[in-house]
Protein backbone atom coordinates (compact mmCIF):
# COMPACT_ATOMS: atom_id res chain seq x y z
CA UNK A 1 0.00 0.00 0.00
CA UNK A 2 2.65 2.66 1.04
CA UNK A 3 4.98 1.60 -2.26
CA UNK A 4 1.88 2.12 -4.15
CA UNK A 5 1.16 5.51 -2.69
CA UNK A 6 4.76 6.64 -3.39
CA UNK A 7 4.54 5.78 -6.79
CA UNK A 8 1.23 7.86 -7.08
CA UNK A 9 2.45 11.09 -4.89
CA UNK A 10 5.67 10.89 -7.50
CA UNK A 11 3.25 10.90 -10.84
CA UNK A 12 0.94 13.96 -9.20
CA UNK A 13 3.82 15.78 -8.23
CA UNK A 14 5.75 15.00 -11.72
CA UNK A 15 2.53 16.56 -13.28
CA UNK A 16 3.36 19.99 -11.84
CA UNK A 17 6.88 19.95 -13.77
CA UNK A 18 7.40 22.74 -15.82
CA UNK A 19 8.63 21.37 -19.68
CA UNK A 20 11.86 23.19 -20.86
CA UNK A 21 11.50 24.73 -23.92
CA UNK A 22 13.78 25.89 -26.19
CA UNK A 23 13.05 29.48 -27.63
CA UNK A 24 14.71 30.21 -31.33
CA UNK A 25 17.77 32.93 -31.62
CA UNK A 26 14.96 35.77 -32.06
CA UNK A 27 13.69 35.82 -28.19
CA UNK A 28 14.22 39.18 -27.25
CA UNK A 29 12.79 39.24 -23.48
CA UNK A 30 10.36 36.51 -21.04
CA UNK A 31 7.87 38.09 -19.11
CA UNK A 32 5.44 36.89 -16.82
CA UNK A 33 1.62 37.11 -16.73
CA UNK A 34 1.97 38.60 -13.20
CA UNK A 35 3.72 41.55 -14.99
CA UNK A 36 0.41 42.65 -16.54
CA UNK A 37 -1.54 41.16 -13.09
CA UNK A 38 0.61 40.84 -9.73
CA UNK A 39 -1.71 38.89 -7.53
CA UNK A 40 -0.66 36.16 -10.05
CA UNK A 41 2.93 36.54 -8.72
CA UNK A 42 3.66 32.78 -7.10
CA UNK A 43 0.87 31.21 -8.25
CA UNK A 44 0.25 28.43 -10.78
CA UNK A 45 -1.38 31.07 -12.68
CA UNK A 46 1.70 33.22 -13.62
CA UNK A 47 2.73 31.45 -17.09
CA UNK A 48 5.96 32.65 -18.90
CA UNK A 49 5.56 35.26 -21.67
CA UNK A 50 7.86 35.35 -24.74
CA UNK A 51 9.38 38.42 -26.94
CA UNK A 52 10.30 38.40 -30.07
CA UNK A 53 11.11 42.03 -30.67
CA UNK A 54 12.19 42.98 -34.36
CA UNK A 55 13.10 45.92 -33.63
CA UNK A 56 11.67 47.40 -36.64
CA UNK A 57 7.75 48.79 -37.22
CA UNK A 58 5.41 46.31 -37.98
CA UNK A 59 2.17 44.58 -36.58
CA UNK A 60 2.21 42.92 -32.40
CA UNK A 61 0.96 39.66 -32.71
CA UNK A 62 0.07 37.09 -29.62
CA UNK A 63 0.15 33.32 -30.15
CA UNK A 64 -1.42 31.37 -26.99
CA UNK A 65 -1.24 27.69 -26.72
CA UNK A 66 -2.47 25.80 -23.93
CA UNK A 67 -6.10 27.34 -23.02
CA UNK A 68 -6.81 23.53 -22.88
CA UNK A 69 -3.57 21.50 -22.24
CA UNK A 70 -5.60 18.32 -23.33
CA UNK A 71 -5.48 19.89 -26.64
CA UNK A 72 -1.94 18.94 -27.48
CA UNK A 73 -1.54 20.73 -31.02
CA UNK A 74 -2.53 23.91 -29.81
CA UNK A 75 0.24 24.20 -27.39
CA UNK A 76 2.37 21.96 -29.54
CA UNK A 77 2.31 24.65 -32.39
CA UNK A 78 2.65 27.46 -30.32
CA UNK A 79 6.23 25.51 -29.05
CA UNK A 80 7.16 24.44 -32.42
CA UNK A 81 7.12 28.20 -33.95
CA UNK A 82 8.65 29.49 -30.48
CA UNK A 83 11.51 27.34 -31.25
CA UNK A 84 11.97 28.21 -34.70
CA UNK A 85 10.60 31.12 -35.45
CA UNK A 86 12.93 34.48 -37.34
CA UNK A 87 11.64 37.61 -37.50
CA UNK A 88 12.66 40.46 -39.64
CA UNK A 89 9.84 42.84 -38.93
CA UNK A 90 7.29 43.45 -36.05
CA UNK A 91 6.98 41.80 -33.03
CA UNK A 92 5.45 38.65 -31.75
CA UNK A 93 4.17 37.26 -28.25
CA UNK A 94 4.00 33.53 -27.40
CA UNK A 95 2.58 32.54 -24.38
CA UNK A 96 2.84 28.36 -25.01
CA UNK A 97 1.50 27.40 -21.60
CA UNK A 98 -1.60 29.93 -21.13
CA UNK A 99 -3.25 27.87 -18.37
CA UNK A 100 -0.77 26.59 -16.10
CA UNK A 101 -2.64 25.00 -13.91
CA UNK A 102 -4.42 23.23 -16.37
CA UNK A 103 -1.55 21.02 -17.28
CA UNK A 104 -1.36 19.78 -13.74
CA UNK A 105 -3.77 17.31 -13.90
CA UNK A 106 -6.42 15.34 -16.43
CA UNK A 107 -9.59 14.85 -16.99
CA UNK A 108 -11.35 13.04 -14.29
CA UNK A 109 -13.23 9.49 -15.98
CA UNK A 110 -11.34 9.98 -19.07
CA UNK A 111 -8.01 7.23 -19.08
CA UNK A 112 -5.68 9.80 -20.92
CA UNK A 113 -2.40 9.93 -20.39
CA UNK A 114 -0.27 12.63 -18.61
CA UNK A 115 2.47 12.87 -20.86
CA UNK A 116 3.57 11.42 -24.12
CA UNK A 117 7.09 11.53 -25.83
CA UNK A 118 8.58 12.79 -29.11
CA UNK A 119 11.70 11.80 -30.47
CA UNK A 120 14.08 14.95 -31.25
CA UNK A 121 17.24 15.00 -32.99
CA UNK A 122 18.93 15.63 -29.13
CA UNK A 123 16.84 13.29 -27.47
CA UNK A 124 13.55 12.63 -25.82
CA UNK A 125 11.43 15.35 -24.71
CA UNK A 126 8.41 14.81 -22.73
CA UNK A 127 5.50 16.50 -22.64
CA UNK A 128 2.56 16.46 -20.25
CA UNK A 129 -0.96 16.19 -21.76
CA UNK A 130 -3.07 18.34 -19.25
CA UNK A 131 -7.09 18.90 -18.49
CA UNK A 132 -9.53 21.32 -20.32
CA UNK A 133 -9.93 23.02 -16.91
CA UNK A 134 -8.13 24.75 -14.39
CA UNK A 135 -6.57 21.96 -11.32
CA UNK A 136 -9.29 22.10 -8.65
CA UNK A 137 -6.25 22.37 -6.55
CA UNK A 138 -6.30 25.95 -7.55
CA UNK A 139 -9.57 26.84 -7.92
CA UNK A 140 -12.91 24.73 -5.86
CA UNK A 141 -15.41 24.13 -5.29
CA UNK A 142 -17.45 24.61 -8.73
CA UNK A 143 -20.71 26.35 -8.37
CA UNK A 144 -23.58 24.56 -9.34
CA UNK A 145 -24.22 27.14 -12.64
CA UNK A 146 -21.13 29.20 -13.43
CA UNK A 147 -22.11 32.74 -14.01
CA UNK A 148 -19.60 34.51 -16.62
CA UNK A 149 -18.67 37.75 -15.66
CA UNK A 150 -19.97 40.03 -16.40
CA UNK A 151 -22.34 38.84 -18.98
CA UNK A 152 -24.24 36.70 -16.37
CA UNK A 153 -24.40 33.65 -19.15
CA UNK A 154 -24.90 30.68 -17.38
CA UNK A 155 -22.94 27.71 -18.15
CA UNK A 156 -22.39 24.44 -16.20
CA UNK A 157 -19.99 24.87 -12.51
CA UNK A 158 -17.21 22.86 -14.08
CA UNK A 159 -16.73 25.85 -16.59
CA UNK A 160 -15.55 28.42 -14.42
CA UNK A 161 -12.46 26.68 -14.87
CA UNK A 162 -12.35 26.77 -18.40
CA UNK A 163 -10.27 29.59 -19.34
CA UNK A 164 -12.12 30.06 -22.55
CA UNK A 165 -15.45 30.78 -21.04
CA UNK A 166 -13.61 33.35 -18.74
CA UNK A 167 -12.78 36.47 -20.55
CA UNK A 168 -12.75 39.33 -19.82
CA UNK A 169 -11.63 38.16 -16.39
CA UNK A 170 -12.03 39.85 -12.86
CA UNK A 171 -8.96 41.66 -11.43
CA UNK A 172 -10.62 40.15 -7.84
CA UNK A 173 -11.95 36.83 -9.49
CA UNK A 174 -11.60 33.44 -9.29
CA UNK A 175 -7.98 31.67 -10.11
CA UNK A 176 -9.43 31.26 -13.57
CA UNK A 177 -10.50 34.69 -14.17
CA UNK A 178 -7.86 36.44 -13.14
CA UNK A 179 -5.49 34.73 -15.52
CA UNK A 180 -7.87 35.79 -18.31
CA UNK A 181 -8.45 39.66 -16.63
CA UNK A 182 -4.42 39.09 -16.88
CA UNK A 183 -4.51 38.16 -20.95
CA UNK A 184 -6.46 41.13 -21.87
CA UNK A 185 -4.21 43.50 -19.49
CA UNK A 186 -1.51 42.28 -22.01
CA UNK A 187 -3.10 42.99 -25.23
CA UNK A 188 -3.98 46.33 -24.25
CA UNK A 189 -0.39 47.22 -22.64
CA UNK A 190 1.13 45.48 -25.49
CA UNK A 191 -0.79 46.95 -27.90
CA UNK A 192 -1.71 44.16 -29.59
CA UNK A 193 -3.33 44.03 -33.38
CA UNK A 194 -4.13 40.40 -34.29
CA UNK A 195 -4.00 37.41 -31.34
CA UNK A 196 -4.37 33.69 -31.97
CA UNK A 197 -6.03 31.57 -29.52
CA UNK A 198 -5.27 27.72 -30.90
CA UNK A 199 -7.39 24.72 -30.16
CA UNK A 200 -8.26 21.17 -31.00
CA UNK A 201 -11.62 19.65 -30.40
CA UNK A 202 -12.96 16.15 -31.61
CA UNK A 203 -13.67 15.10 -34.75
CA UNK A 204 -17.38 13.97 -34.46
CA UNK A 205 -18.68 17.73 -33.63
CA UNK A 206 -18.43 19.98 -36.89
CA UNK A 207 -16.78 22.65 -35.27
CA UNK A 208 -13.27 21.14 -36.34
CA UNK A 209 -11.22 21.82 -38.80
CA UNK A 210 -12.16 25.63 -38.72
CA UNK A 211 -11.09 29.35 -38.33
CA UNK A 212 -13.34 30.69 -36.10
CA UNK A 213 -13.32 34.85 -36.34
CA UNK A 214 -14.60 38.13 -34.58
CA UNK A 215 -16.39 40.22 -37.15
CA UNK A 216 -13.96 42.51 -37.16
CA UNK A 217 -11.57 39.79 -38.40
CA UNK A 218 -13.67 38.05 -41.16
CA UNK A 219 -11.55 39.87 -44.03
CA UNK A 220 -8.41 37.81 -42.40
CA UNK A 221 -10.20 34.69 -41.98
CA UNK A 222 -11.90 34.62 -45.41
CA UNK A 223 -8.91 35.58 -48.02
CA UNK A 224 -6.60 32.71 -45.49
CA UNK A 225 -9.16 30.18 -46.22
CA UNK A 226 -8.84 30.75 -49.68
CA UNK A 227 -5.13 30.99 -49.95
CA UNK A 228 -5.21 28.11 -47.55
CA UNK A 229 -7.47 25.75 -49.66
CA UNK A 230 -4.91 26.39 -52.89
CA UNK A 231 -2.47 24.71 -50.69
CA UNK A 232 -4.74 21.56 -50.53
CA UNK A 233 -5.70 22.44 -46.64
CA UNK A 234 -9.42 23.06 -46.31
CA UNK A 235 -10.88 25.15 -43.08
CA UNK A 236 -14.27 25.74 -42.06
CA UNK A 237 -14.81 29.38 -41.07
CA UNK A 238 -17.26 30.29 -38.66
CA UNK A 239 -18.19 33.63 -37.08
CA UNK A 240 -18.00 34.13 -33.28
CA UNK A 241 -21.50 34.56 -32.42
CA UNK A 242 -21.91 37.99 -30.25
CA UNK A 243 -24.19 36.54 -27.44
CA UNK A 244 -21.66 33.83 -26.58
CA UNK A 245 -19.99 35.35 -23.72
CA UNK A 246 -16.30 34.37 -22.61
CA UNK A 247 -14.26 33.02 -25.24
CA UNK A 248 -11.25 34.48 -26.76
CA UNK A 249 -12.79 34.88 -30.46
CA UNK A 250 -15.43 36.99 -28.62
CA UNK A 251 -13.98 38.77 -25.51
CA UNK A 252 -10.58 39.64 -26.85
CA UNK A 253 -12.06 41.41 -29.91
CA UNK A 254 -15.20 42.89 -27.97
CA UNK A 255 -13.05 43.97 -25.60
CA UNK A 256 -9.19 45.22 -26.88
CA UNK A 257 -8.22 46.43 -30.16
CA UNK A 258 -7.14 43.15 -31.26
CA UNK A 259 -8.22 41.16 -34.37
CA UNK A 260 -8.72 37.39 -32.64
CA UNK A 261 -9.05 34.23 -34.35
CA UNK A 262 -9.02 31.44 -33.22
CA UNK A 263 -7.99 27.79 -34.83
CA UNK A 264 -9.38 23.90 -34.10
CA UNK A 265 -7.83 21.00 -35.44
CA UNK A 266 -9.42 17.57 -35.13
CA UNK A 267 -7.81 15.41 -32.49
CA UNK A 268 -9.21 11.97 -32.12
CA UNK A 269 -7.97 11.20 -28.27
CA UNK A 270 -11.17 13.85 -27.53
CA UNK A 271 -13.66 11.99 -29.40
CA UNK A 272 -16.57 10.19 -27.62
CA UNK A 273 -15.74 7.44 -30.15
CA UNK A 274 -12.03 6.90 -29.47
CA UNK A 275 -10.84 3.43 -28.51
CA UNK A 276 -7.49 2.66 -26.94
CA UNK A 277 -6.67 5.85 -24.96
CA UNK A 278 -2.76 6.57 -25.14
CA UNK A 279 0.05 8.79 -25.36
CA UNK A 280 0.54 6.97 -29.03
CA UNK A 281 -3.26 8.17 -29.77
CA UNK A 282 -1.57 11.73 -29.09
CA UNK A 283 1.20 11.31 -31.49
CA UNK A 284 -0.41 9.28 -34.50
CA UNK A 285 -4.12 10.57 -34.01
CA UNK A 286 -5.16 7.17 -35.51
CA UNK A 287 -7.58 5.20 -33.83
CA UNK A 288 -9.77 2.47 -36.10
CA UNK A 289 -12.95 3.66 -34.78
CA UNK A 290 -12.63 6.73 -36.83
CA UNK A 291 -12.13 5.43 -39.93
CA UNK A 292 -15.50 3.33 -39.08
CA UNK A 293 -17.11 6.81 -38.33
CA UNK A 294 -16.67 8.15 -41.48
CA UNK A 295 -17.33 5.03 -43.36
CA UNK A 296 -21.01 5.30 -41.83
CA UNK A 297 -20.88 9.06 -42.92
CA UNK A 298 -20.53 9.87 -38.80
CA UNK A 299 -17.99 12.32 -39.27
CA UNK A 300 -18.87 15.96 -40.46
CA UNK A 301 -14.92 16.24 -41.46
CA UNK A 302 -12.43 14.77 -44.30
CA UNK A 303 -10.77 12.73 -42.06
CA UNK A 304 -7.47 10.69 -42.93
CA UNK A 305 -7.23 7.20 -43.03
CA UNK A 306 -4.39 7.12 -41.77
CA UNK A 307 -5.10 9.14 -38.40
CA UNK A 308 -4.75 13.42 -37.73
CA UNK A 309 -1.38 13.03 -36.34
CA UNK A 310 0.44 15.38 -34.14
CA UNK A 311 2.02 16.45 -37.11
CA UNK A 312 -0.62 17.54 -39.69
CA UNK A 313 -2.81 18.76 -36.58
CA UNK A 314 0.28 21.34 -35.68
CA UNK A 315 0.93 21.74 -39.40
CA UNK A 316 -2.46 23.02 -39.72
CA UNK A 317 -2.21 25.43 -36.72
CA UNK A 318 1.37 26.77 -38.30
CA UNK A 319 0.13 27.38 -42.22
CA UNK A 320 -3.28 28.96 -40.55
CA UNK A 321 -1.13 31.14 -38.57
CA UNK A 322 1.06 32.18 -41.90
CA UNK A 323 -1.68 32.46 -44.10
CA UNK A 324 -3.74 34.68 -41.86
CA UNK A 325 -0.22 36.72 -40.99
CA UNK A 326 -0.11 36.97 -44.93
CA UNK A 327 -3.86 38.26 -45.09
CA UNK A 328 -3.02 40.32 -42.66
CA UNK A 329 0.13 41.95 -44.31
CA UNK A 330 -2.05 42.43 -47.29
CA UNK A 331 -4.43 44.74 -45.49
CA UNK A 332 -2.72 46.85 -43.67
CA UNK A 333 1.09 47.14 -45.71
CA UNK A 334 2.14 49.89 -43.42
CA UNK A 335 2.21 47.73 -40.50
CA UNK A 336 3.70 44.46 -42.32
CA UNK A 337 4.98 42.02 -39.92
CA UNK A 338 7.92 39.82 -41.64
CA UNK A 339 8.85 36.32 -40.28
CA UNK A 340 10.54 33.37 -41.30
CA UNK A 341 12.07 29.56 -40.26
CA UNK A 342 8.69 28.03 -39.53
CA UNK A 343 8.12 24.31 -40.79
CA UNK A 344 5.12 24.02 -43.19
CA UNK A 345 2.63 21.52 -42.51
CA UNK A 346 4.24 19.20 -45.84
CA UNK A 347 7.82 19.58 -44.17
CA UNK A 348 5.78 18.76 -40.44
CA UNK A 349 4.51 15.58 -41.93
CA UNK A 350 7.74 14.64 -43.97
CA UNK A 351 10.29 15.15 -41.49
CA UNK A 352 8.64 14.41 -38.35
CA UNK A 353 7.41 17.33 -35.28
CA UNK A 354 10.62 16.40 -33.88
CA UNK A 355 12.99 17.63 -36.04
CA UNK A 356 11.45 21.22 -35.26
CA UNK A 357 12.15 20.82 -31.38
CA UNK A 358 15.38 22.09 -30.24
CA UNK B 1 1.11 15.87 -69.55
CA UNK B 2 -1.00 13.94 -71.50
CA UNK B 3 -3.45 13.11 -68.63
CA UNK B 4 -3.09 17.15 -67.56
CA UNK B 5 -4.32 18.29 -70.72
CA UNK B 6 -7.08 15.76 -70.85
CA UNK B 7 -7.92 16.67 -67.53
CA UNK B 8 -8.26 19.95 -68.82
CA UNK B 9 -9.81 19.95 -71.66
CA UNK B 10 -12.94 17.56 -69.83
CA UNK B 11 -13.22 20.72 -67.61
CA UNK B 12 -13.58 23.74 -70.63
CA UNK B 13 -15.84 21.16 -71.77
CA UNK B 14 -17.50 20.88 -68.45
CA UNK B 15 -17.57 24.45 -67.88
CA UNK B 16 -18.88 25.48 -71.12
CA UNK B 17 -21.68 22.85 -70.70
CA UNK B 18 -22.77 24.45 -67.66
CA UNK B 19 -22.65 27.63 -68.33
CA UNK B 20 -25.17 27.44 -71.52
CA UNK B 21 -27.68 29.26 -69.34
CA UNK B 22 -26.60 32.74 -68.83
CA UNK B 23 -27.68 34.76 -65.59
CA UNK B 24 -28.16 38.66 -65.29
CA UNK B 25 -26.75 40.55 -62.66
CA UNK B 26 -27.09 42.62 -59.93
CA UNK B 27 -27.12 39.22 -57.86
CA UNK B 28 -28.43 39.44 -54.14
CA UNK B 29 -26.17 36.39 -52.09
CA UNK B 30 -27.55 35.30 -49.15
CA UNK B 31 -27.33 31.92 -46.93
CA UNK B 32 -29.57 29.38 -46.12
CA UNK B 33 -28.29 28.27 -42.43
CA UNK B 34 -26.14 30.78 -41.42
CA UNK B 35 -23.15 29.07 -41.73
CA UNK B 36 -20.01 31.80 -42.98
CA UNK B 37 -19.47 29.78 -46.48
CA UNK B 38 -21.75 32.76 -47.57
CA UNK B 39 -18.88 35.18 -46.85
CA UNK B 40 -15.91 33.06 -49.10
CA UNK B 41 -19.04 33.32 -51.79
CA UNK B 42 -19.00 36.72 -51.28
CA UNK B 43 -14.87 36.97 -51.57
CA UNK B 44 -15.49 35.13 -55.03
CA UNK B 45 -17.75 37.16 -55.86
CA UNK B 46 -16.02 40.52 -54.93
CA UNK B 47 -12.88 38.82 -56.97
CA UNK B 48 -14.40 38.19 -59.90
CA UNK B 49 -16.54 41.38 -60.53
CA UNK B 50 -19.29 40.14 -60.03
CA UNK B 51 -21.88 43.32 -59.16
CA UNK B 52 -24.17 42.74 -56.20
CA UNK B 53 -24.48 42.35 -52.74
CA UNK B 54 -23.94 40.37 -49.53
CA UNK B 55 -27.06 39.87 -46.99
CA UNK B 56 -26.74 37.12 -45.12
CA UNK B 57 -30.02 37.48 -43.80
CA UNK B 58 -32.04 39.02 -46.77
CA UNK B 59 -35.44 38.98 -46.97
CA UNK B 60 -38.59 39.62 -49.68
CA UNK B 61 -37.50 43.43 -49.45
CA UNK B 62 -34.04 43.35 -50.05
CA UNK B 63 -35.43 41.08 -53.88
CA UNK B 64 -36.03 45.25 -55.76
CA UNK B 65 -33.78 45.39 -58.44
CA UNK B 66 -32.50 42.33 -58.28
CA UNK B 67 -31.33 39.75 -61.34
CA UNK B 68 -30.07 36.79 -59.50
CA UNK B 69 -30.51 35.19 -56.12
CA UNK B 70 -27.20 33.20 -55.25
CA UNK B 71 -28.14 31.02 -51.83
CA UNK B 72 -25.40 29.49 -49.86
CA UNK B 73 -27.10 26.64 -47.96
CA UNK B 74 -25.10 25.36 -44.75
CA UNK B 75 -26.21 24.83 -40.89
CA UNK B 76 -24.03 26.72 -38.69
CA UNK B 77 -25.18 26.93 -34.51
CA UNK B 78 -22.83 29.72 -34.30
CA UNK B 79 -24.06 31.46 -37.14
CA UNK B 80 -27.84 31.06 -36.04
CA UNK B 81 -26.67 32.36 -32.81
CA UNK B 82 -24.75 35.31 -34.30
CA UNK B 83 -27.94 35.90 -36.08
CA UNK B 84 -30.28 35.45 -32.54
CA UNK B 85 -32.30 32.95 -34.30
CA UNK B 86 -33.43 30.08 -34.52
CA UNK B 87 -33.36 26.79 -37.02
CA UNK B 88 -37.22 26.85 -37.19
CA UNK B 89 -36.91 30.83 -37.78
CA UNK B 90 -34.34 30.44 -40.79
CA UNK B 91 -36.14 27.69 -42.59
CA UNK B 92 -39.33 30.37 -42.74
CA UNK B 93 -36.79 33.10 -44.02
CA UNK B 94 -35.30 30.64 -46.58
CA UNK B 95 -38.59 29.10 -47.93
CA UNK B 96 -40.25 32.87 -47.98
CA UNK B 97 -37.18 34.37 -49.76
CA UNK B 98 -37.98 31.26 -52.39
CA UNK B 99 -41.04 31.59 -52.78
CA UNK B 100 -41.05 35.50 -53.60
CA UNK B 101 -37.33 34.45 -56.31
CA UNK B 102 -40.12 32.25 -58.23
CA UNK B 103 -43.10 34.88 -57.86
CA UNK B 104 -40.69 37.38 -59.52
CA UNK B 105 -39.10 35.15 -61.62
CA UNK B 106 -35.66 35.59 -60.08
CA UNK B 107 -33.24 32.74 -60.87
CA UNK B 108 -31.81 31.13 -57.93
CA UNK B 109 -28.34 29.90 -57.96
CA UNK B 110 -26.78 27.79 -55.28
CA UNK B 111 -23.02 27.22 -54.16
CA UNK B 112 -22.33 25.25 -51.51
CA UNK B 113 -18.55 24.87 -50.80
CA UNK B 114 -18.30 23.82 -47.38
CA UNK B 115 -18.30 19.89 -48.14
CA UNK B 116 -18.90 17.67 -45.43
CA UNK B 117 -19.36 20.03 -42.74
CA UNK B 118 -22.32 21.28 -44.05
CA UNK B 119 -23.86 18.25 -45.12
CA UNK B 120 -26.33 15.94 -43.05
CA UNK B 121 -28.01 16.78 -40.12
CA UNK B 122 -29.70 20.15 -40.40
CA UNK B 123 -27.88 21.15 -43.45
CA UNK B 124 -29.74 19.00 -45.47
CA UNK B 125 -32.82 20.49 -45.21
CA UNK B 126 -31.48 23.64 -46.32
CA UNK B 127 -29.47 22.09 -49.01
CA UNK B 128 -32.79 20.37 -50.24
CA UNK B 129 -34.51 23.81 -50.68
CA UNK B 130 -32.45 25.62 -52.46
CA UNK B 131 -31.04 22.61 -54.83
CA UNK B 132 -34.57 21.46 -55.73
CA UNK B 133 -35.46 25.27 -56.60
CA UNK B 134 -32.37 26.40 -58.15
CA UNK B 135 -31.65 26.87 -61.79
CA UNK B 136 -28.02 26.15 -61.55
CA UNK B 137 -26.07 24.57 -58.65
CA UNK B 138 -21.81 24.61 -58.04
CA UNK B 139 -21.16 21.97 -55.61
CA UNK B 140 -17.59 21.54 -54.21
CA UNK B 141 -16.60 17.99 -54.61
CA UNK B 142 -16.51 16.58 -50.99
CA UNK B 143 -20.08 18.15 -49.94
CA UNK B 144 -21.31 15.56 -52.81
CA UNK B 145 -19.65 12.24 -52.44
CA UNK B 146 -23.16 10.76 -51.69
CA UNK B 147 -24.15 12.11 -54.53
CA UNK B 148 -26.86 14.42 -53.03
CA UNK B 149 -27.04 17.31 -54.96
CA UNK B 150 -26.04 14.82 -58.44
CA UNK B 151 -29.14 12.87 -58.11
CA UNK B 152 -31.45 16.59 -57.01
CA UNK B 153 -29.96 18.21 -60.41
CA UNK B 154 -31.55 14.67 -62.61
CA UNK B 155 -34.07 14.74 -61.21
CA UNK B 156 -35.23 18.86 -61.72
CA UNK B 157 -32.85 18.59 -65.29
CA UNK B 158 -30.76 21.48 -63.17
CA UNK B 159 -27.49 22.10 -64.49
CA UNK B 160 -24.54 21.42 -61.78
CA UNK B 161 -20.81 21.78 -62.01
CA UNK B 162 -19.13 19.94 -59.60
CA UNK B 163 -15.39 21.30 -58.49
CA UNK B 164 -12.75 20.24 -56.61
CA UNK B 165 -11.83 23.35 -54.15
CA UNK B 166 -13.57 25.92 -53.42
CA UNK B 167 -11.10 28.59 -55.70
CA UNK B 168 -12.03 26.58 -57.99
CA UNK B 169 -15.91 27.96 -58.26
CA UNK B 170 -14.61 31.44 -58.72
CA UNK B 171 -14.33 31.33 -62.29
CA UNK B 172 -17.36 28.60 -63.36
CA UNK B 173 -19.18 31.30 -61.02
CA UNK B 174 -18.20 34.61 -63.51
CA UNK B 175 -18.85 32.11 -66.43
CA UNK B 176 -22.40 31.91 -65.49
CA UNK B 177 -23.07 35.46 -65.90
CA UNK B 178 -23.94 37.66 -68.87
Amino acid sequence: MAVAGTIAAIEFNSMHRMEQLFPSKGLTKIAKLSDYHKDLKGTEGDSDVYFYDSGKEGATVLIAGGTHPNESAGYLAAIVILENLKIESGRIIIIPMLNQSAFTCTDPMEALPDFFEIKTEKGVRKFRSGSRATNPLHQWPDPLVYSQYPSGQKYSGADSRNLNRCYPGKENGTHTEQVAFSIIQLLTQEKIDLAFDLHEAAPEIPIVKAIVYHAKSEGLAMNAILDLEMDGLSYTPELSPPNFHGLSHREWGDNTDVLPILMETANPIQGRLRGKTNADLILSGYCPNYKIAKETGALKIAYDDEGESLESRVGRHINGFVAILNAYNSEYPEKAIEISGLPTYNELKENKIGKYLN
Amino acid sequence: MKKTLSIAAILLFALAAFSQNKFEQPVLITSAGQSADVKLVQLLAKRQAIEGETKVMAKETDMDGVKTLIIVPGFSSKGLGSAGISQEDEMNRVKELVKTAQGKNIPIVMMHIGGKSRRGGQSDGFCEIIAENCKAMIVVKQGNEDGFFTDIAKKNNIQILEVEKISDAAVPLKELFK
